[in-house]
């Protein structure tokens, strides 16, 4: 009988399984003396980070907080209250004149200014995707959303090319990320350990060569929430486990749900598993109280997703093998 | 050149790299992987330019969308047979 329940974990032996898978990795296989994170503020950084403090001991942790100009304040502020916790050393990196110098910004903010000609670089914006997946047959477009210094919002549908060029511009910000985080941890021999957890990494919601470029990726078997589950049992801060999960690299606040998901992670993770593990789709109604056409299109949007990134979780492919 | 055509053209020339392949006029764009989402929008950008439409967010359904047949049907349905610009 297919149960939400599937979901929960030990925290504890979980905690204790991925510390070891932790600990291999670092002292047996990469043979390095400890690990860079970089904390976002967010509840997966926070719990790669206290499991890696358990794993290698607080003085073999490096936390980087990495922010720009556009990130939430909060984040930062959540982020060095975790590290404080935790005690950990934490560097502050602000990437803003990295990407300034690779004009991120201007070009980013040319494609803007293009569809709202009174847009000056002082307005906040983010994107999303419809948000109602579940109740209709519909193609995924992405709308922007400005706001101007007086709280006005506009909103217009991005086309496919300009959609294209700006994501090109914001990937820049984990990239950047990156490389930061490699040059921290060469010089000090650690490795860099990653926080994509199940959804990210199946669905492709994460940057090839940005928060993508680890060593490691302690979290990525687990649903999003299992990661609320860890948090919990490892102390993280509240206000972390109370925040909205949000990619936070636009001016204006945008959640995963309303920029990628478009569905709470209750839902998603739980039908992302019955997707993965072929549960069939009155079971999967039973349980969740969802239609079966719901649950249909939600199938259908992951397979899609899944096929759009297929390269994101690969190797770049060769005739190596061939 | 009838619409099936013109649309046909428009989807082996910029995401098949000119190979027809096994290409039908009723196969779904997105779940026989042809074109993703972006492409499609990259579509709806050449509806609106060369058919002088403004296509509406309501609009961009599978329906309307996701085959030759479903874009052909859906241009008759917008604008007409009569006096399209092809």
């Amino acid at each position: 009988m297919f149960s939400k329940s599937v979901l929960n974990l030990d925290p504890a032996a979980e905690a204790n399984r991925i510390s070891e898978f932790i600990r291999e990795m670092v002292v047996r296989k990469f043979k390095r003396k400890g690990a860079v994170i970089g904390l976002s503020g967010g509840i997966d950084s926070a719990v790669v980070s206290e499991i890696c403090v358990q794993a290698l001991g607080r003085d073999r942790v490096l936390g980087l907080f990495l922010p720009e100009k556009e990130s939430n304040p909060i984040s930062l502020q959540y982020a060095q209250q975790h590290a404080a916790k935790m005690g950990v050393e934490a560097i502050t990196v602000d990437i803003t004149d990295h990407l300034e110098s690779f004009k991120v910004y201007e070009r980013r903010n040319a494609i803007v200014q293009a569809m709202f000609p009174e847009f000056d670089g002082s307005w906040r914006f983010h994107i999303t995707l419809p948000q109602d997946l579940l109740e209709k047959d519909r193609i995924n477009y992405h709308t922007i959303i400005t706001e101007d210094k007086g709280g006005v919002r506009r909103q217009e549908r991005i086309s496919g090319s300009d959609w294209l060029a700006i994501s090109a511009c914001q990937n820049m910000k984990q990239r950047i990320r990156m490389m930061q985080m490699y040059y921290y941890a060469e010089r000090i021999n650690y490795i860099v350990a990653g926080t994509t957890n199940r959804p990210e990494l199946m669905q492709g919601f994460y940057v090839k060569y940005g928060d993508g470029g680890v060593d490691i990726e302690p979290i990525a078997h687990l649903y999003k929430i299992q990661v609320y589950q860890l948090a919990r049992y490892l102390g993280v801060i509240e206000a972390i486990i109370q925040r909205s999960p949000s990619p936070d690299t636009y001016s204006l606040p945008v959640t995963d749900k309303e920029f990628y998901f478009c569905m709470d992670y209750e839902v998603l993770d739980i039908l992302l598993y019955a997707h993965k593990h072929g549960v069939a789709i009155e079971e999967v109604s039973k349980e969740t109280g969802l239609k079966p056409e719901q649950i249909k299109r939600a199938f259908r949007d992951f397979a899609a997703k899944e096929r759009a990134t297929w390269h994101l979780r690969q190797l770049p492919p060769s005739l190596l093998e061939h | 050149m009838d619409l099936n055509t013109v649309i046909r053209q428009f989807i082996v020339e910029n995401f098949l790299f000119g190979e027809d392949g096994h290409l039908s006029d009723e196969m779904s764009f997105l779940e026989s992987g042809i074109i993703d989402s972006t492409g499609i929008l990259e579509l709806v950008s050449f509806l609106e330019e060369k058919f002088g439409i403004a296509v509406a967010d309501e609009e961009l359904v599978p329906e309307n969308l996701d085959s030759i047949s479903n874009v052909a049907a859906y241009l008759t349905r917008k604008i007409g047979s009569a006096g399209l610009p092809v």
